[in-house]
């Protein structure tokens, strides 16, 4: 969770950049070529081939992600997803099993806010049969009761499971108490009581309502003819029947006012795991590549200036971060750390500081300097393999980003300046209007945190749920 | 499972030794290792490879918790931090900070074996990295103030990993229990009281232990010539003085003679169970067998031990097996997690019945063959980025020995039968070797009575 995995995870989720400035010729970066098609069907299909290992990768995206789950069913998209494998219309879930784990094949789907996503990678020579298997996956899922049933009830348990790290279920109740009901809030992956009230039925209308081709992108790269690979596409999804699907709206949410604070009680923590934020920005937002600076400046690497602070100099934290999550809709932007019950509020006073300091001296032309190479210089290792490239084109063709979000990065980086980033500063990372989510231990820690804010709302981590309390999740 | 500690956590962990390759791999050797030992004993291994602008650097010690001595446990760890605080020329600080400002990032992990310091950067930045790697391997520092503060990172570290992690906290109290003699006892990041009390001089004594030219490897992958990087270490770490290696680790852990089991009392959502088998190391002809046995039981939704426990019987949210790389006899752990209100024993006793069926009929072909498949496709996914790649040369390496079994490793895999695995499922995975510890929620046993 923290320096080396954030700064990845932030690279990964955001590579936002930013049309502030004209072409630059000589860019050292750029995106292998790769080819857009549209099967008549409306499926749309790109296509990288790729030199390398002798492996390929599909992800295919579905445009409804967890946002589109109906309030009270949060985790129907995920469950949707998980069952894609769980029987077809020729094969078992074990024979989907078996016949995967013979050609050494990975399958995975899930569903984020925005989409849902399913991916499969497996070696060249097995082309046909992998290709075969993700397409019976996405195109014809039977969805059998027992196995409804199984998975709803193993994710239940797998809720209560991920409660047991307060690192894992942190983001979960700070998106919650941001966000309240809107469907950022909700949890993707469900809740206990959630998950208890999906039924079959639910889930075929989903499908029947989201899985279209018109609705989705399907990324290939890795080593591939692409002759071969065209006609492959076209016997196996260029089968799928076309549909008319409603398109999935998230309405953007102002920024959070005042200050607002959430504790959930772990009473055995001796730890307190905390996060602090309001509402950010978009995917698109033609600020994007300008705050990512920034933010390596201000959380966003090993030196910057949050874990310099918390973790370097004074020994708080193994780890203090911030980041910008961001959405169709404008996502969260957090900063996360943890220390031990004792220095609870001297880190948070400290995490507070570093952001007014921030505010108040802006960032030097040095970090500025080092924030730019640093970025470059780490980009190219997450455009690397065939799946993070598989990934990126489509996920980037979704939110209509396009190529120049990878070809024109470096330019974009190079093009922010200190006045610009003084303006990012102000418009982007709040000072006055904060919302704090605390997992920790209350009777240690409540009394002093109250400080933070006049709103104080706590609930135990063992009640059912996260934020808001679902209706009937007193214990 | 948690025997690998990082300086700061990371998303992969590239703890699997998985060892597959593929005679189409090794064949064609689009990536061809150069080697060169240098004069003070530091062995270097190069593979360039163009595709992206940019460096993987691994440095290898072969020191690691196995090395320490009661009352110093974690000490190899928090050295590893320490690495990070200031030599000579570059002071405390100002490693991270150069590295950064040129594009590089940095991370280090310490196990029971090895401490290993990884930079990933661009090509630009390659003689700034070997001049800060010479630089704390020839002349670090210790500053009071840093080392006061980094216990307290290490501390955190070990709250989140440890304290407040169910299974850290389980894994910890398996190898103290599975292990009376050996090192491998102790946890990597140390006992908490030890933490606290280590001083600069068991730090600076092992500097001089550890950090030897001679006890390390050298592995450079990515956008890089053999010759530029055996022209920079010829400059920068030929010239640094070599001594006297860590005293071999003698102890050698007596056969356990029945089997031995640990309960951990906590507040949980779901209990938790681990069981660790005493196994051969790394180097040990058995490995191979080991992993197809594994693939077998344990690797995708189709094998033995899904099927039963998370499918069919629906006793357990998943269960899966590790087994580190290790200069000395290890453990094969398996990790199941038991769903709400099924008792932990009915878990175990499926996990054992599983067992005791590999033991008495042979698998099938169609198994082996699946399992070799596995293994083939998990040997490209290590190698398909230059960081795995430097890592898994690396790791071939420092414990089979040579990089060269890299290559052979598809051979090795191949030449495995179903006799294989059934004598080494018999060898190891015994109800005398085993033990077994199980986490219980506290909240739910008070509600049980």
């Amino acid at each position: 969770m923290t320096r080396k995995g954030q700064t990845l995870r932030l690279l990964a989720l955001f590579g936002l950049l930013l049309a502030l400035c004209p072409d630059v010729p000589a860019q050292s970066l750029r995106l292998p070529p790769h080819e857009k098609l549209v099967l008549k069907n409306g499926l749309t299909v790109l296509l990288m081939g790729k030199r390398g290992v002798p492996l390929i990768d599909v992800f295919a995206l579905v445009k409804t992600g967890a946002a589109a789950d109906p309030a009270g069913q949060e985790g129907l998209a995920s469950i949707t997803a998980g069952l894609l494998r769980k029987g077809t219309k020729s094969r078992t879930a074990q024979q989907f099993s078996a016949d995967l784990d013979y050609i050494g094949g990975s399958f995975g789907a899930d569903a984020g806010a925005d989409f849902t996503n399913i991916s499969a990678e497996f070696m060249t020579k097995d082309l046909a049969r992998g290709l075969e298997l993700f397409s019976d996956a996405v195109l014809h899922p039977t969805f059998p009761q027992s196995e409804t049933e199984k998975i709803l009830a193993q994710s239940l348990d797998g809720v209560k499971s991920t409660k047991d790290e307060p690192q894992a279920v942190l983001g979960l109740y700070f998106e919650g108490y941001l966000y309240g009901s809107h469907p950022y809030g909700r949890p993707s992956d469900g809740d206990e009581l959630s998950l208890k009230r999906i039924q079959r039925d639910a889930i075929l209308k989903f499908y029947e309502a989201n899985y279209a081709p018109g609705n989705t992108i399907l990324g290939v790269a890795g080593e591939f003819d692409s002759g071969e690979m065209r006609k492959k596409l076209e016997e196996t999804f260029g089968a799928w029947p076309a549909r008319t699907v409603a398109s999935a709206a998230v309405t953007a949410v102002p920024p959070s006012k005042g200050k607002k604070l959430l504790l959930i009680d772990k009473p055995d923590a001796t730890q307190t795991y905390f996060a602090i934020g309001n509402i950010g920005v978009a995917v698109n937002d033609p600020d994007r590549v300008a705050i990512r600076v920034v933010n390596t400046i201000f959380g966003g690497r090993f030196t910057s200036d949050l874990n310099e602070a918390l973790r370097v100099e004074s020994g708080y934290t193994y780890g203090a971060r911030s980041f910008f999550d961001s959405r169709k809709a404008p996502g969260p932007f957090e900063i996360a750390s943890f220390t031990k019950n004792e220095t609870t509020t001297p880190a948070i006073d400290l995490a507070l500081q570093v952001l007014e300091k921030l505010h108040k001296n802006g960032v030097t032309a040095e970090q500025l300097a080092s924030a730019k190479s640093y970025i470059k210089g780490q980009f190219p290792p997450t455009m690397e393999t065939s799946g993070q490239l598989a990934r990126r084109i489509v996920v980037d063709e979704y939110y209509g980003l396009g190529d120049d979000e990878v070809n024109q990065l470096e330019a974009r980086v190079d093009a922010v300046t200190s006045a610009i980033a003084k303006q990012i500063i102000e418009k982007h990372f709040p000072l006055d209007n904060l919302v704090f989510v605390l997992i920790g231990n209350a009777s240690a820690i409540g009394p002093a945190v109250k400080k933070y804010a006049d709103k104080i709302d706590q609930r135990p981590i063992s009640d059912p749920g996260f934020w808001p309390p679902p209706a009937g999740a007193q214990k | 499972m948690k025997a690998i500690w990082y300086r700061f956590a990371v998303l992969l962990l590239f703890s699997a030794l998985s060892l597959a390759a593929t005679q189409v791999w090794a064949q064609s050797q689009e990536f061809p290792v150069s080697t060169r030992t240098l004069k003070n004993g530091m062995k270097v291994l190069v593979q360039p490879d163009h595709s992206i602008p940019n460096v993987a650097l691994y440095i290898f010690y072969r020191i690691g918790s196995r090395n320490e001595h009661p009352g110093t446990t974690g000490l190899s760890h928090f050295f590893e931090h320490m690495m990070f605080n200031g030599a000579k020329k570059y002071g405390p600080g100002d490693l991270d900070k150069v590295m950064e400002a040129n594009g590089g990032a940095n991370n280090a992990y310490t196990t029971q074996n090895v401490t290993v310091y990884q930079d990933w950067f661009p090509h630009s930045a390659l003689p700034l990295i070997y001049d800060i790697e010479a630089d704390r391997i020839r002349d670090l520092t210790f500053d009071p103030k840093k080392i006061a503060s980094e216990r307290e990172v290490v501390a955190s570290e070990r709250r989140l990993s440890v304290d407040n992690d169910n299974g850290g906290l389980l894994d910890e109290q398996l190898w103290a229990t599975a292990f009376i003699a050996h090192t491998y006892q102790w946890p990597v990041v140390g006992w908490m009281s030890d933490i606290e009390h280590w001083t600069m001089d068991d730090l600076k004594h092992h500097f001089e232990m550890g950090y030897s030219p001679s006890n390390a490897t050298m592995v450079v992958v990515g956008d890089v010539s053999p010759e530029e990087i055996f022209q920079l270490c010829e400059k920068f770490i030929e010239p640094i003085p070599s001594h006297a290696p860590p005293p071999p680790v003698t102890t050698v852990e007596p056969e356990q003679l029945g089997e031995r089991r640990l309960v951990v009392h906590k507040p949980a959502e779901l209990p938790l169970i681990m069981i660790g088998y005493h196994v051969a190391q790394t180097n040990d002809p058995d490995f191979y067998a080991l992993n197809i046995l594994r693939s077998i039981l344990f690797q995708g939704e189709s094998s033995r031990m899904y099927q039963r426990l998370v499918d069919k019987d629906q006793l357990a949210l998943d269960v899966s097996s590790s087994v580190e790389p290790a200069f000395d006899p290890t453990l094969a752990i398996i990790v199941a997690q038991p769903r709400q209100s099924v008792d932990p024993q009915a878990c175990e006793k499926a996990i054992y019945e599983e067992l005791e069926k590999v033991k008495s009929a042979p698998i099938s072909d169609q198994e082996l063959e699946k399992a070799k498949n596995s293994r083939l496709v998990e040997f490209y996914r290590e190698m398909r980025t230059i960081n795995g790649r430097a890592n898994t040369i690396g790791t071939y390496e420092v414990f089979m020995g040579d990089y060269n079994k890299l290559f052979d490793a598809a051979k090795n895999y191949s030449l495995v039968t179903k006799d294989d695995v059934q004598r080494v499922a018999k060898k190891y995975f015994s109800a005398n070797n085993r033990t077994v510890a199980t986490l219980l929620p506290e909240n739910e046993e008070k509600a049980k009575r």
